[in-house]
């Protein structure tokens, strides 16, 4: 009996797919486990400590969905939500604009290119920290080199503290950050840029495409995953900013620079209150979920559709 | 004869080895603030006797509360630290820390040792922790600034008025010298330097007990104004509204400044980095005279988990010996034993004696909440002090509101 449906199954393929599944299971096995201890074993932590009053220093006690229940009256976070949001928007379309700029400028080659896109790209490899650091004290009123050159340039009177302001301390930050990392947007936005075959761009002169036209029918069409993978990353990592809001600016003037994960932190170690923060990490894990997937289907290509 | 020496050595030799091999080691935690000091008070107290080992880690003080809760979760605190004071309450709070009453109250120099200290390890009548480290905020002024400004360079001022006149002399100097600093945004700095102005003038910023905030006095009021003038006044360089604590030393320590407030630290520091400033200590006055400090440092907390109790107690006895306040006091902390100061800070620069006795008699705020309420850099503290100072006088009114209720909320809802 078993021999014969096993000889009925293996004529239709079903045994051969079976082992062969049990195979690629052992192989994929690793990296199964790797993605298992490392991301999927603290995110059920995460999810296990927001169901808690979890004190940083003290017992936990099991609270079921209070934090929760706390997080729809926190203003705090949703202030430094809606900041946040407001951040990506601003930032993302200046390092978008920077970015593809930069790309087209150092595309082709030329003789000295190489310098160009390494000059372009070299502030990307600082740290995150040190470059907050330096720019904290470019921006020093009273030592620092901005002020003083706003000054001489005659933008300003005085001595302008740009730190003490609300506007001029979010502008700071904004060009910090496209400073920072317009470089890296730069290589994967011509890499899309480089993989345009030139015959394309040949047909269009023959057919007396000029050069917006090029642009526009070519071009854009072409970078169009290139600009998509890098949108994804910068919004997702700008929702995620940090380390420059609380170097520069510590959440200042007035709390008014406070981001997302920014009240995360202090929450979970400035009030020492983890299960609390837990609870909001897991909140804003899910609203990134949310945009990136809104994001992904906003930019699918027609091919994946079909 | 040489035979006999060979055995009598060896009996020595097997002796020592037995004795280290019951020698107790006691692990213990000290904050990287303390990297200059605790080292050496380790080093000495393991050579002095053969008994104990201390084994002593230095961590990062940004990252100790952290890695102790951490470490006390999976079972491997340590089995002591020097834990920054105003910590202490929260920590026995939750329950992290061994009662030392008895021990401390058998001290026969129990009484003598920093009041401020003990009050903030004191938690529901039982001691949680013992004074180890201290400094304390004082007033330091610049002498040839003053000199310059005609002002008598040996005489601090001892009321606020004097205070801004001081200030006001300086700043005319021009040429960039301003008369006062203070680090606007740094809510470390300013319970340190700023809340000795309210205490000094008779107000307070809690209930005793740490359940009541109370902000909303006349004594905060006029503290605040007093900063106020002089930030209007042009006294103050613009960079302390978004200092954050990065020029909180350094600000005076480039001799363009008048007065600061500081802590006993700043005597050390100063000799040793700017050697041709001269500069005197004294307290920082009240709104008509008196005067406060913030009695800061260390308190020495036993975890709750060590068994290692006795060895404990020896390294804390060796370390309020005169051995050990003297190498306290000549690596730049102050003694925390009233009773020895004097002897301890003998032969050192006598601006010392005015910090030991601004710690002994300063205070130290008391809260379960504290990093919440006060340390936090977005805490109603800081974001009060911020607002208030900065903005135009309309703005000072709602500012203390808002904190004192801020805070109110959090210490009522403290687990």
């Amino acid at each position: 009996m078993n021999v014969l449906l096993n000889r009925r199954l293996s004529r239709i393929g079903l045994t051969h797919v079976r082992r062969r599944d049990w195979a690629s299971l052992l192989y994929v096995m690793p990296a199964l486990a790797l993605v298992g201890v490392f991301f999927l074993a603290p995110l059920g932590m995460m999810g296990w400590m927001s169901l808690h009053r979890w004190p940083l220093i003290g017992r936990p006690r099991w609270i079921g969905f209070a934090n929760y229940h706390a997080i729809w009256f926190d203003v705090g976070f949703w202030n430094a939500l809606s900041f946040t949001v407001l951040y990506t928007v601003a930032v993302t379309i200046g390092l978008m604009i920077a970015g593809f700029a930069l790309a087209l400028l150092v595309e082709k080659p030329r003789p000295g290119v190489g310098f160009y896109r390494m000059a372009y790209f070299l502030p990307v490899v600082i740290g995150f920290a040190s470059a907050s650091l330096l720019w904290s004290w470019l921006s020093n009123v009273d030592a620092g080199l901005f002020s003083r050159l706003a000054q001489l340039l005659g933008f300003t009177q005085g001595r302008v503290n740009f730190l003490a302001s609300y506007g001029t301390a979010f502008w700071s930050v904004i060009i910090m950050v496209i400073w920072k990392l317009a470089g890296f947007y730069m290589v994967i936005i011509m890499s899309g840029l480089q993989s345009i075959p030139a015959d394309y761009y040949e047909a269009a002169r023959i057919d007396r495409a000029n050069v917006l036209q090029r642009f526009r029918f070519i071009t854009m069409p072409l970078v169009r995953r290139p600009v998509a993978l890098a949108l994804i990353l910068c919004i997702s990592g700008s929702m995620l900013a940090f380390d420059q809001f609380y170097i520069i600016l510590a959440g200042g003037p007035q709390n008014q620079t406070m981001t997302a994960v920014y009240w995360i932190f202090n929450q979970s170690f400035v009030s020492f209150r983890l299960g609390y923060g837990a609870a909001l990490s897991v909140v804003l894990l899910a609203i990134l979920l949310v945009i990136s997937a809104a994001q992904l289907w906003l930019l699918r290509d027609r091919e994946d559709l079909r | 004869m040489k035979k006999w020496s060979a055995i009598l050595g060896g009996m020595v030799l097997a002796a020592g080895m037995a004795a280290q091999a019951q020698a107790e080691t006691i692990h213990i935690w000290a904050r990287s603030d303390d990297a200059v000091f605790m080292p050496k008070i380790v080093d000495a107290f393991n050579a002095a006797q053969t008994k104990d080992h201390v084994d002593l880690q230095i961590i990062p003080t940004a990252q100790m509360v952290q890695k102790f809760a951490v470490a006390a979760a999976g079972g491997t605190a340590p089995d002591a630290l020097t834990l920054d004071l105003i910590y202490t309450p929260a920590f026995a709070a939750a329950g992290q820390l061994k009662d030392m009453t008895d021990f401390t109250k058998s001290l026969p120099y129990y009484k003598s040792l920093s009041p401020a200290h003990l009050s903030v390890a004191t938690y529901q009548g039982h001691i949680y922790g013992l004074p180890f480290s201290g400094d304390a905020s004082v007033l330091v002024w610049n002498k040839n600034l003053f000199q310059q400004a005609g002002l008598d360079p040996d005489k601090g001022p001892t009321n606020w008025a004097e205070f801004t006149a001081d200030a006001k002399k300086v700043a005319a100097l021009g040429n960039g010298i301003k008369g006062f600093y203070f680090s606007g945004s740094c809510a470390g700095c300013q319970i340190f330097t700023f809340a000795p102005l309210v205490w000094a003038s008779g107000g307070h910023l809690f209930s005793t007990d740490g359940k009541t905030a109370t902000l909303d006095t006349r004594q905060l009021h006029a503290a605040i104004d007093f900063y106020h003038g002089m930030v209007a006044d042009g006294l103050v360089p613009a960079g302390a509204q978004t200092d954050t604590g990065t020029s909180f030393f350094s600000a005076f320590a480039t001799g363009k400044v008048g007065l600061t407030s500081l802590g006993s630290f700043a005597i050390g520091a100063l000799n040793a980095q700017e050697p041709t400033l001269k500069f005197g200590v004294t307290f920082i006055p009240g709104e008509k005279g008196g005067w406060s400090s913030f009695a800061g440092g260390d308190n020495f907390v036993v975890s709750n988990a060590t068994k290692k109790v006795d060895a404990i107690e020896a390294f804390i006895t060796f370390a309020y010996s005169l051995q050990g306040q003297e190498i306290l006091a000549h690596n730049g902390s102050l003694p925390v034993r009233g009773d020895l100061a004097q002897d301890a800070l003998k032969g050192l620069d006598a601006r010392y004696l005015v910090t030991e006795t601004a710690m002994t008699h300063g205070q130290t705020p008391y809260s379960t909440v504290f990093n919440d309420i006060i340390n936090s850099a977005n805490g109603p503290w800081i974001t009060m002090l911020n607002k208030a100072i900065f903005s135009d006088p309309a703005a000072v009114e709602p500012a203390i509101k808002a904190a004192q209720s801020n805070m109110q909320s959090t210490i009522d809802t403290a687990p």
